[in-house]
């Protein structure tokens, strides 16, 4: 988990742009897929409407077309002498009838050409339950189950009509099929025969039924709510008050379509009434089975599946690419305190990256350039100061020494005054002539001398100095002013308590080096005056020279390096060891 | 070659993703493909749909449903459809003649007395199937009505053998036994059907005056047609047909016939128990056996003979034979006939006791099935009786006029009946005949 919460913070940048990019792609293409889809269900749905509405409008043709014939045929029927004679006669004897069979088929047979092509059935029955069947396949039915049926007495009550209804009974074998009926009269109202076309359902669904498909179904409704035909043939018989409800709202208005729930189910539905057969012919289109049909919702989607992969994909590689060298430019920059900017950036990554990490590291390089400048400024200023402050003796210094020269002549102490006057001489010339840096530890000693010379000739010489000199340091060079500073301490700081004492020099060259002490058995410095074995400088003046004990210690490094300096070592009450340590040079 | 892996990784992966799309597609092609493959399929391929048109719900169809039974063949799939027999002759007329041969059936039942006028109208139109079955397994007198020019068409369904089927309740009302009923002569029939009118009110038959098969039925028994061998109009000197129409107008002044006007009132005549006798093929024996109620009150006696010298107790009506029209599915249709009728002999078996067809393939004529004793005719062995009769058949060569005749006929016994003599009567219908057939 928290490999994991690391890895993501160390990929924010990604993470970010990424998260954002694969949102956008996917909000789109699925606005894009929904509208899509969307739009062109609704053209479909639209186009197929206004299609099915003409194809409506062709089965209620073929519908008017057929009851036309029907019509035609019953006029003919009518106004046809031969029939109207045979009917009429009282047949009693075998040849008789022999005739009436004869003439009523020879005429019929003519007639019936006309309904025949949709394979409707046309019956003739008399006065005598004679019955005269053109096509007993379709409708198989005997004179005596007509006579009493109640298809007779409504045709006797509406002697001028033509009638249409339904039938699925008895009569017509359970057969369902759409029965036209006509009473057959005379002008003065008496009726002599009984017309029947009769259409089965099977027949009648040929009308429309080539129209129809998946979820494309058309129903026969009769102004009672019964569904008499449909290509869904579990449907026939039923009765849908819901649906007429429907297909009457179509009536005077120019609809071309409405959405209905019938059945439990969406349907889009269009309705148109047939006023020759007395029923409503609709059309219910199921939009989902026919758009799934014609509109391949499972493609569009796994093409826009297939393209949000595709760019999800190509997005993480390009952006893993690009953010991931920034990710390590970033890093690098914030280890550079660690390298202290010495160790420039990997050039490596994109065009960017690449551009940032060059200009990073001329900025570097730049910088370190700088200071390096910096630096070396710096040194020649200190080194600047360091020879000026060796050029330098106390004004004091000189100022004392020759009041004490002034005391020893008013003491007529001639000699001592003029061995000091010597000292005092070649003491100034050695540092104020001499413009050399370094001198030889013999010319350094000669100095010492002389100084101790005027301090004793000052002080008295309770302070007795020795030299321990190597003969083969002598030669040896070594800056100027090294040792004169820790004599001056110890004459003046180390024998405050104690009134006498010494001071012991000792010079001597130890492999390469050249090693000189001073050592004082005087008071001796407290712990905490000493630190890093340096004298810590309080900033005193100093008596003789600008330099100071330590100046000493960083003229000599800063001359030598680190591996040279000063090192002290003090005990209160025993006094205190100085250790210079030089390279041997001549 | 980090970058360059990953490079050939991506290259992997848009390649991937393309050929999904592309097979996603490829597989909808293939939908559409095999839909269209389909399509041709039902039209001549391995998975066919026939159209089979028959008439006689009791007897053809019958048939046709058994032989579907025996075919055992998961991509055939048969749909019988029923119509009357004067539809069939008239839509085959009506497709044939204009060529298209829309609508038309794979299968078609056609009666062999009109075989020839489709043959010789529409050549083309069927499609020879001698090659699915041997003819020589086949009655010798069905194979000329059901070839032309040596090709055979017609696959030879059902003997039209007659018999003289009778209601024994009735007639022995009437005072008849069934000898008295044997080898009689139609002149016999007349006065028998006098008899049985008087005693029992019963009329002896039912015909419709648009269906002169009961003339055909009484000339065919001195080998005599409408028509002679060379194909010449006979009608003004046939003595056979005049004798039978005598009889026919006997029959009909004296008020012995049930008249009616289609195939489903001729069916109820005698099923309502209205008429005494059914002389016609045996083919009606189904259909009378349909009425299970009239169980052992029927009997079938030798059809009867015209007076004449000659003249067999045995006729013909109504055999007929099936054809197989030359359109998508012949093939499929022809290799099912030539499996059932043309070849099964247990197929004929069944088809004796079950539907009661007697069928004219040889070798399925020595059964036990012949042999067998209907309950519903008391016990007579109908079907060997039948089989018996039908070798005394006098043969005729029906030509291809001989509905076209009838129709002139039909007309001309009106006026018959109405009166005019038998002489002049069929002098005008000879003229007439010739004028049309010439």
């Amino acid at each position: 988990m928290d490999s994991i919460l690391r890895i993501i913070k160390r990929n924010t940048l990604f993470f970010k742009i990424f998260v954002v990019m694969v949102i956008s792609i996917i909000m789109v293409s699925l606005l894009i897929t929904y509208s899509s889809i969307r739009m062109s269900s609704n053209l479909f749905i639209d186009t197929f409407s206004i299609t099915n509405s003409k194809i409506m409008d062709q089965i209620t043709e073929q519908f008017d077309e057929f009851t036309e014939s029907t019509v035609s045929a019953s006029l003919e029927v009518d106004t046809n002498g031969t029939i109207k004679q045979a009917l009429l006669e009282n047949h009693q004897t075998a040849i008789d009838k022999y005739s009436l069979y004869y003439d009523m088929k020879y005429e019929m047979n003519r007639i019936y050409a006309e309904v025949d092509p949709n394979d409707a059935n046309m019956i003739i029955m008399n006065k005598q339950n004679d019955i005269f069947n053109m096509n007993y396949i379709k409708w198989p039915v005997q004179a005596d189950q007509l006579v009493n049926h109640e298809i007779i007495t409504r045709m006797e009550n509406n002697p001028d009509q033509m009638i249409y209804q339904f039938e699925d009974s008895e009569v017509t074998n359970h057969v369902p099929m759409i029965i036209i009926s006509k009473a057959l009269t005379l002008q003065n109202g008496y009726i002599y025969g009984y017309l029947f076309f009769s259409l089965t359902e099977k027949d009648l669904r040929d009308f429309y039924e080539s129209y129809t498909s998946e979820g494309n179904n058309v129903l026969l409704l009769t102004p009672k709510g019964d569904i008499i035909s449909s290509n869904q043939q579990n449907l026939i018989g039923e009765s849908s008050p819901e649906l007429l409800d429907y297909a009457q709202s179509f009536e005077g208005k120019e609809l071309e379509y409405r959405n209905a729930e019938v059945f439990g189910q969406q349907f889009t539905l269009l309705s148109q009434y047939i006023p020759s057969l007395d029923i409503y012919l609709i059309n219910l289109i199921d939009q989902k089975v026919v758009s799934n049909n014609l509109v391949d919702a499972n493609e569009i989607i796994f093409i826009s599946i297939a393209i949000v992969g595709i760019s999800v994909l190509l997005t993480f590689l390009i952006l893993r690419r690009m953010t991931v060298s920034i990710s390590t430019l970033v890093h690098q920059i914030s280890d550079m305190a660690r390298y202290q900017f010495t160790k420039p950036l990997k050039e490596t990554g994109g065009y960017e990256t690449r551009k940032i990490a060059k200009a990073f590291n001329y900025m570097l390089n730049e910088l370190q350039d700088y200071v390096q400048i910096l630096m070396n400024t710096q040194e020649k200023q200190r080194k600047a100061e360091l020879e000026a402050l060796q050029h330098q003796i106390n004004p004091h210094f000189i100022y004392n020494t020759l009041a004490s020269i002034k005391f020893m002549i008013k003491q007529e102490k001639k000699e001592t005054a003029s061995n000091t006057i010597d000292s005092f001489i070649a003491l100034i010339q050695n540092s104020l002539s001499n413009i050399d840096e370094t001198i030889t530890v013999e010319q350094e000693l000669e100095n010492l001398k002389n100084y101790v010379q005027i301090n004793q000739a000052r002080y008295g010489d309770r302070i007795r100095v020795n030299y321990l000199i190597a003969p083969d340091c002598l030669s040896l060079t070594i800056p100027k002013l090294v040792l004169q500073p820790f004599i001056e301490n110890a004459f003046f700081h180390a024998f405050t308590k104690k009134k006498t004492g010494y001071i012991q020099i000792l010079i001597a060259q130890k492999q390469d080096k050249l090693i000189c002490e001073i050592i004082d058995n005087g008071d001796g410095m407290v712990p905490n005056r000493l630190e890093n074995n340096i004298v810590k400088s309080k900033g005193k003046r100093q008596l003789f020279s600008g330099i100071g004990v330590k100046n000493v210690h960083e003229r000599i490094q800063l001359l030598y390096g680190k591996s040279y300096g000063v090192t002290i070592t003090s005990e209160p009450g025993k006094g205190t060891n100085v250790v210079i340590t030089l390279p041997a040079k001549n | 070659m980090k970058q360059s892996l990953s490079k050939k990784l991506w290259l992997l992966l848009v390649a991937l993703f393309t050929a999904a799309i592309l097979v996603a597609c490829g597989d909808d092609t293939d939908g559409e493909n095999a839909d269209s493959d389909g399509g041709e399929d039902a039209s001549g391929g391995e998975t066919t749909d026939i159209i089979a048109w028959a008439w006689d719900q009791n007897f053809n169809i019958a048939a046709l449903n058994l032989a579907n039974e025996y075919y055992e063949n998961e991509d055939f799939n048969m749909e019988i459809v029923e119509n009357a027999q004067d539809d069939i002759v008239q839509k085959l007329n009506t497709g044939l003649s204009s060529g298209t041969m829309k609508g038309m059936p794979n299968i078609v039942l056609i009666e062999d007395q009109r075989a020839q006028s489709f043959l010789q109208s529409y050549p083309d139109a069927f499609y020879p199937i001698g090659d699915y079955f041997n003819t020589e397994d086949f009655a010798e007198y069905k194979i000329a009505p059901t070839s032309l020019d040596g090709k055979q068409y017609g696959l030879p369904f059902d003997t039209g053998a007659t018999g003289f089927f009778y209601r024994t309740d009735y007639l022995e009302e009437a005072g008849y036994t069934h000898d008295d009923l044997v080898n009689i002569t139609w002149a016999q029939f007349v006065d028998i059907a006098k008899d049985v009118k008087e005693k029992t009110g019963h009329p002896m038959l039912a015909l419709d005056p648009n269906d002169l098969g009961i003339l055909r039925v009484m000339m065919q028994t001195t080998g005599t047609w409408y028509t002679t061998e060379d194909g010449k109009i006979n009608l003004v000197d046939n003595e056979p047909l005049k004798l039978a129409l005598q009889h026919y107008k006997e029959l009909m002044s004296n008020d012995l016939v049930h008249l009616v006007s289609d195939w489903s009132q001729y069916l109820a005549a005698f099923n309502s128990g209205d008429v005494a006798s059914v002389p016609a093929g045996n083919w009606i024996a189904p259909s009378i056996e349909a009425e299970a109620s009239q169980s052992g009150l029927w009997k079938v006696a030798p059809t009867p003979r015209l007076d004449m010298e000659g003249a067999a107790n045995a006729s013909n009506q109504g055999g007929s034979s099936w054809y197989v029209l030359n359109i998508d599915g012949k093939e499929a249709a022809a290799e099912f006939l030539g499996k059932t009728f043309g070849s099964n002999s247990e197929f004929y078996q069944e088809l004796l006791t079950e539907v009661g067809a007697i069928g004219t393939y040889k070798p399925a004529s020595e059964g036990d099935a012949y042999q067998y004793e209907n309950e519903y005719f008391g016990g007579q062995k109908v079907i060997y009786e039948i089989s018996q009769w039908m070798e005394e058949i006098p043969q005729v060569d029906y030509g291809m006029n001989t509905y076209g005749i009838e129709d002139i006929l039909s007309a001309e016994i009106q006026q018959y009946l109405d009166g005019k003599s038998l002489e002049d009567m069929l002098a005008d219908a000879q003229a007439q005949a010739e004028n049309q057939f010439k």
